[in-house]
């Protein structure tokens, strides 16, 4: 639907530069990154209020790079919702029939239809002023989709809400995009949301394309050091290669003390971090013994309650590297864990481990 | 933290407040001492006062309907675009208010003595000793309060709002008139009745491109001076009510919609 090929912008002194990525239709991709990654140079350029520097962009086919903005034929929703003030609600959901003279026998069938999915049928003689922050998300949603838009931009449109409301959303997208078939962008700063409702994620880092991929493989084996920091691991160690052979390495890590094969290609002797996300550290009965293709740590555990979850914090007793572990707060109280307790024991899965370059 | 202010330097920057306000209030009730109802009766209706009244308002209504419409764009374009000269654009809208009216009456006067201006005064209109040039007097001097206000007004409109308007569809025209523009309109009505209202006591520039004609280019401000140079002053006094009555409810209706506007 969405092809993107080699594509650089400029925005000021910012240079968004190298972007390769497709979006299939009825999918939904995130584009993640930190603040001044490059994530809203990117979505301009695809709006089409930031002139594209070289590279293709390209829509169901249709080359969008000098096409003007409301010939895109785009769903957009920022940040702001950007819902027209002096307008009633109504007439902000049909500005777009308006703009383009769109008979009402036309868009009024998927207008009903929008408004009855998103409840709000009591809000069209509404002013925009007077509704709540859900509400005003709703109504710029379905502003968006009556239009019926080929791609639609969501530019992280639910940051200002609190989390029931932003998780009620998030299902209310996925149904819309489910019954209408949507094919989406989303930008966002937010692992969470990215995760809930992307299929695929692209990560930028200080205007560079770092990874691309299935949202489970970007969150399980990120391509890049800088990626892996900004999806927040902990349990990244330094390592060297050892072995190379097929497209498989074989790695040392002297903190953990452990050997292991991963997928992927460098040289012997290259030095890298391995990884493993805190959900695949396993906690352990003391009696438990080491099984083949797992690494075993015994330590002092420090408990940080997270609300619904703890973060167990494991300082081995060997002196290695902290390991954290996330666990639902019926695990810690089946392992009877308390905060300080010494003596305990978590596994490392080896095939659950990812690695990344230092460079 | 913020401290609250000493109740003495409360009550000494109220009593300023207060001072502004007794400073133009005396100098509008010091005019009572010449205060004759029988000459403000036949001052008002008087064929030579209704002319100026008449030739005042008709002016100040075109040049400001004319600077608004280049202001409009122009303001626009300051606020919106990057282009090259727009920080001299944006520089010189503060001109008319450095530079002296007389000044600038006397550069416009200039400008009709060589030969371009010479030849717009012979192949297109006329503008000196005429109401055209009350017109272009005026327009000159209103034009850069004009642009800033309205670009003041459209800064305060959301760009994220027309990109949206594009995104559904919109032309930039499209999405100037029905989300800028209404958006923006507290602005441009504000702007209008300032502007108007300046170009109404616009002196200066008037006396210098217009002249003082008595019946031809007495505006309020013009004839206020004439009768003044004759030290008519029961007449005088007269007319400066009336210039200060339009002001002031021109001023006044400027602040009740735009007060209006913020309370919506």
């Amino acid at each position: 639907m969405l092809e993107i090929e080699g594509l650089a912008a400029q925005a000021g002194g910012f240079r968004l530069q190298g972007i390769t990525l497709q979006i299939g239709e009825g999918e939904c991709h995130a584009v993640l990154g930190p603040s001044g990654s490059g994530k809203s140079t990117l979505l301009n350029a695809v709006l089409g209020t930031l002139p594209v520097s070289s590279g293709t962009l390209r829509l169901a086919g249709e080359d969008l790079t000098r096409l003007p903005v409301e010939r895109r034929r785009l769903g957009y929703v920022p940040q702001h919702l950007g819902l027209f003030p002096h307008l009633m609600v109504l007439d902000n959901l049909i500005y777009s029939a308006r703009a383009r003279r769109v008979p009402a026998a036309d868009y009024q069938p998927l207008l009903d239809r929008l408004v009855e999915i998103t409840g709000i049928g009591a809000l069209l003689s509404r002013r925009i002023a007077t509704l709540s922050g859900g509400e005003r998300q709703r109504v710029a949603l379905v502003r968006a989709l009556v239009a019926n838009p080929r791609l639609v931009l969501l530019d992280e449109p639910f940051t200002a809400l609190n989390e029931s409301l932003r998780r009620e959303l998030w299902w209310l997208v996925k149904d819309l995009q489910r019954e209408r078939g949507l094919t989406v962008m989303l930008v966002t700063h937010d692992l969470t949301e990215a995760y809930v409702l992307a299929d695929h994620i692209t990560v930028l880092i200080e205007g560079r394309q770092e990874q691309t991929g299935d949202k489970r493989e970007v969150f399980n084996r990120p391509a890049s050091l800088a990626v892996a920091r900004f999806l927040g691991l902990k349990n990244l160690f330094p390592a060297t290669v050892v072995g190379t052979a097929e497209g498989r390495i074989e790695a040392h890590c002297p903190e953990l003390g452990l050997n292991v094969g991963l997928v992927g290609t460098a040289t012997v002797g290259e030095a890298i971090m391995i990884g493993l996300r805190p959900e695949s550290v396993a906690l352990r009965d003391a009696a438990h013994l080491p099984r083949p293709g797992e690494c075993l740590l015994r330590g002092t555990v420090r408990l940080v309650d997270l609300g619904s979850e703890v973060s167990i914090h494991l300082h081995p007793e060997t002196g290695g590297p902290v390991v954290e572990a996330v666990a639902s707060w019926r695990v810690v109280e089946r392992f009877g864990l308390h905060d300080g307790q010494a003596g305990v024991s978590m596994a490392l899965p080896k095939e659950r481990m990812f690695w990344v370059r230092t460079q | 933290m913020k401290l609250l202010p000493h109740a003495g330097g409360v009550r000494a920057s109220v009593a300023a407040a207060l001072a502004v306000l007794a400073i133009y209030a005396g100098l509008i009730v010091s005019l009572l001492w010449f205060f004759d109802t029988g000459i403000l009766r036949e001052t008002l209706f008087s064929e030579r006062t209704l002319f100026s009244v008449r030739l005042s308002l008709m002016a100040a209504t075109l040049a400001t309907l004319l600077a608004l419409f280049l202001a409009i764009p122009a303001a626009y374009a300051l606020s919106r675009y990057r282009f090259w000269g727009k920080e001299a654009a944006d520089t010189v809208l503060e001109f008319p208010i450095i530079v002296s009216p007389a000044a600038l009456g006397a550069i416009i006067l200039i400008f009709f003595n060589n030969p371009l201006g010479e030849w717009i005064q012979e192949n297109v209109i006329y503008f000196v000793f005429g109401f055209a040039g009350i017109v272009l007097a005026q327009f000159v001097t209103v034009l850069g309060i004009a642009v800033r206000m309205l670009k003041a007004a459209f800064d305060a409109v959301p760009l994220e709002l027309e990109t949206v308007a594009r995104t559904l569809g919109a032309s930039p025209r499209y999405s100037f008139f029905t989300v800028t523009l209404p958006l923006a309109r507290n602005g441009l009505i504000a702007a209008f009745i300032l502007a108007w209202a300046k170009a109404l006591g616009e002196f200066g520039a008037t006396l210098m491109v217009a002249g003082s004609m008595a019946m031809r280019t007495e505006t309020l401000p013009i004839a206020i001076y004439m009768r003044l140079s004759n030290a008519d002053i029961e007449r005088t006094v007269a007319l400066i009510v009336v210039l200060v009555s339009i002001g002031l409810t021109a001023l006044f209706t400027a602040r009740h919609i735009l007060g209006g506007g913020r309370r919506a």
